[in-house]
């Protein structure tokens, strides 16, 4: 475990990187800040920036973008009431009274505090936990590489979105995608329609950027949301509200909470490290568990410190948890780890169990960025946040279309082929379509990134051996098999419990 | 409504898939060749996308019995229009934008398309063109010289250079 760290430190400790860090924690904080800008988003327009970069600092890059992005959701919410980015829902519960009943410094950096030191808690976590997952997977054959993705990919379809069987769609024609183009054993093309421009399959991070960041633009135009965001931003300009930051006096309050500060880095942590969940529903539940366990629950909701506490710390804590399954099992729990590994198979590293064995100086490079770029973080947020305030007034009409060419650019570069923005466009056309109607992206977008290895994996096991009862005698795959089954009808059945109870 | 159409469309996809693997070439009856996976998860989605379809029409129907049609479909449709109605503009916008990258280059057709889509999306004044204006030409050029020398990605340049 300390191997890891020492060489990380070593990749990690060099001027030109930790300026990168430190750009991409910026940039993450003004992404998250901006209502309709996600994390998601910047992650995916930071990818093609960082083709030139070797991968260790391409990788640091992203991984400032990720924990800044975390952490920028906290100043909407406080000062605005608005939810920079969906996983600082729970944050305007409490932070937003607080900064109306005149205490905006304190609201900004207690949450500034809770992000730090949680998502300290949560590489903790990480350090400790994925080597010792990797280890035990690099017994798995390919047999329990098929059904760990099976699981995967049902835990991710039942916990976002509006009802399992749309999960489930979403999550099968993601796969259906990554089949598009040359098959990975023998090479045949498929499903190319005559088409040239299918022929070469349909790149990952197209597919990305037009799920994600083209469809939440179309969002964001619709005429009721446009006039939502009208009027969101009449009602308060952040920019005119004065507040004094007191860092060290905060950073007291927030010690004296222990319980609540580490109980909700926990919930994220392990929140983060399931497929599918992330910061926007760790969020809310350790905002939840927090009210349950305070001996004063009545006081949640009108400004206290315990709220603004758990929330912020329940949302960015799910960075560390959600680096385990990915650097562990190259199984990524959201579509910011998905972009994530994309990079790093751009650089032409393999994710899965061997990577810890394998690239070494890469894993423990993930796990000192991630470190450095907390404190970051802390600092930018400190020193910046008068300046950070002025960016949540950036109006609609100037944003989208900036961020679109910026999507233009980034499918572009990714292979320098224009056929590859028809598939932006299409791909953008049909995550907008899915948003529209509820289906959740994530499923699709994990589909698209865990297919090619799902279909590998089960060839490759018929391959090794006919029979196709070991996926249910071997008993690592039956595990995985089993709680697919149990996740699929656990959720049923809550859908149809909760039914019940709105109808009676 | 939508969700039955983006069903049926599902439907009518997994069938497509399901019939093309057949023309894929096997290596042998005892492996799975480049068709089985994808057949699978066309039966799969397929499947999976009836039930959404039978579930949806059932909850129609319900709905149509519980209350009669009040609104006429005209109007509706005019509805889904207005509220939809930049987006599709957007949309054409980027097809354009794409094609008129391969012919007046890069550069030209980025400024171009960032003014417009901005004048379209938001208020015509003459502060907002002026700020859009420089937004585009300097984020336009400083990016195609960091991709062109940084990067070495050429972009196209189109009929005037």
């Amino acid at each position: 475990m300390f191997d890891l760290l020492f060489l990380g430190f070593g990749e990690i400790f060099r001027l030109d990187i930790l300026i990168i860090i430190f750009v991409g924690v910026v940039f993450g904080v003004i992404a998250g800040l901006i209502p309709g800008f996600t994390v998601a988003m910047a992650i995916v327009l930071t990818l093609p920036l960082t083709f030139g970069m070797d991968p260790v600092s391409g990788i640091a890059a992203m991984i400032g973008v990720f924990v800044g992005g975390m952490s920028g959701g906290l100043i909407s919410a406080a000062l605005l009431g608005i939810p920079g980015t969906p996983s600082s829902v729970a944050t305007t519960f409490d932070a937003y009274p607080m900064a109306k009943k005149g205490n905006p410094g304190k609201a900004l950096s207690i949450g500034i505090w809770s992000s730090f030191l949680s998502s300290i808690i949560s590489l903790f976590i990480l350090v400790t936990i994925a080597p010792q997952i990797s280890r035990f997977a690099l017994k798995f054959g390919p047999w329990e590489m098929f059904a760990l993705i099976c699981l995967a990919l049902t835990i991710i379809a039942s916990v976002t979105g509006s009802s399992i069987i749309k999960g489930l769609i979403a999550g099968l024609f993601g796969l259906l995608i990554s089949t598009i183009g040359a098959d990975p054993i023998m090479g045949f093309a498929r499903f190319t329609f005559d088409l040239k421009v299918l022929r070469a399959g349909v790149p990952f991070l197209v597919v990305l950027i037009g799920m994600f960041a083209i469809s939440r633009l179309m969002e964001s135009l619709e005429r009721s949301e446009m006039k939502k965001d009208l009027e969101a931003k009449q009602k308060e300009n952040a920019s005119e509200v004065s507040f004094v930051l007191k860092p060290i006096q905060t950073l007291k309050t927030v010690l004296k909470k222990p319980g609540t500060l580490f109980g909700s880095s926990v919930i994220g942590a392990v929140i983060g490290a399931i497929p599918g969940a992330g910061g926007s529903i760790a969020n809310i539940v350790a905002y939840d568990q927090a009210k349950k366990w305070s001996k004063d629950p009545n006081k949640f909701g009108t400004g206290c410190e315990e709220g603004v506490v758990a929330s912020e710390a329940g949302n960015n804590s799910t960075v560390g948890g959600d680096l385990i399954p990915t650097v562990a099992l190259g199984i990524p729990g959201s579509a910011v780890t998905a972009v994530l590994l994309s990079a790093l198979m751009v650089h032409g590293i393999t994710p899965g169990p061997l990577l810890v064995v394998d690239e070494p100086s890469i894993v423990g490079g993930i796990f000192v960025a991630f470190f450095i770029a907390s404190f970051g973080m802390l600092i930018t947020q400190f020193i910046g946040m008068r300046y950070f305030v002025k960016v949540t007034q950036v109006p609609t009409h100037l944003l989208v279309p900036i961020i679109l060419v910026l999507c233009v650019i980034g499918a572009y570069v990714l292979n320098n082929r224009v056929t590859d923005l028809y598939i932006l466009l299409a791909m953008g056309i049909i995550g907008y379509l899915f948003t529209k109607y509820k289906f959740a992206l994530a499923p699709a977008i994990i589909g698209v990134i865990l297919g090619p290895i799902a279909e590998v994996n089960l060839r490759r096991a018929f391959m090794t051996d006919q029979d196709w009862t070991l996926f249910l005698t071997r008993p690592i795959s039956l595990t995985f098999l089993i709680l697919t089954v149990i996740s699929i009808s656990f959720t049923i059945w809550q859908t149809k419990k909760t039914n019940e109870r709105t109808r009676a | 409504m939508g969700e039955l159409i983006l069903g049926l469309l599902l439907v009518l996809l997994s069938i497509l898939i399901y019939t093309q693997t057949g023309d894929l070439p096997s290596m042998n009856e005892s492996q799975l060749d480049a068709g089985s996976f994808p057949q699978f998860i066309a039966i799969l989605l397929g499947l999976l996308s009836l039930i959404l379809v039978i579930k949806q029409s059932i909850h129609l129907l319900k709905q149509n019995q519980n209350k009669e049609q009040s609104a006429n479909i005209k109007e509706t449709l005019l509805d889904v229009y207005r509220e939809h109605k930049l987006v599709l503009i957007t949309l054409s916008l980027i097809f354009l934008y794409i094609i008129l990258i391969q012919i007046i280059g890069f550069i030209i057709s980025s400024i171009a398309f960032m003014i417009i889509t901005a004048l379209v999306i938001g208020p015509r004044k003459k502060k907002d063109v002026i700020t859009i204006s420089s937004i585009a030409v300097i984020l336009t050029i400083g990016l195609y010289f960091f991709f062109q020398n940084v990067l070495q990605v050429r972009f196209p340049s189109g009929v005037f250079f």
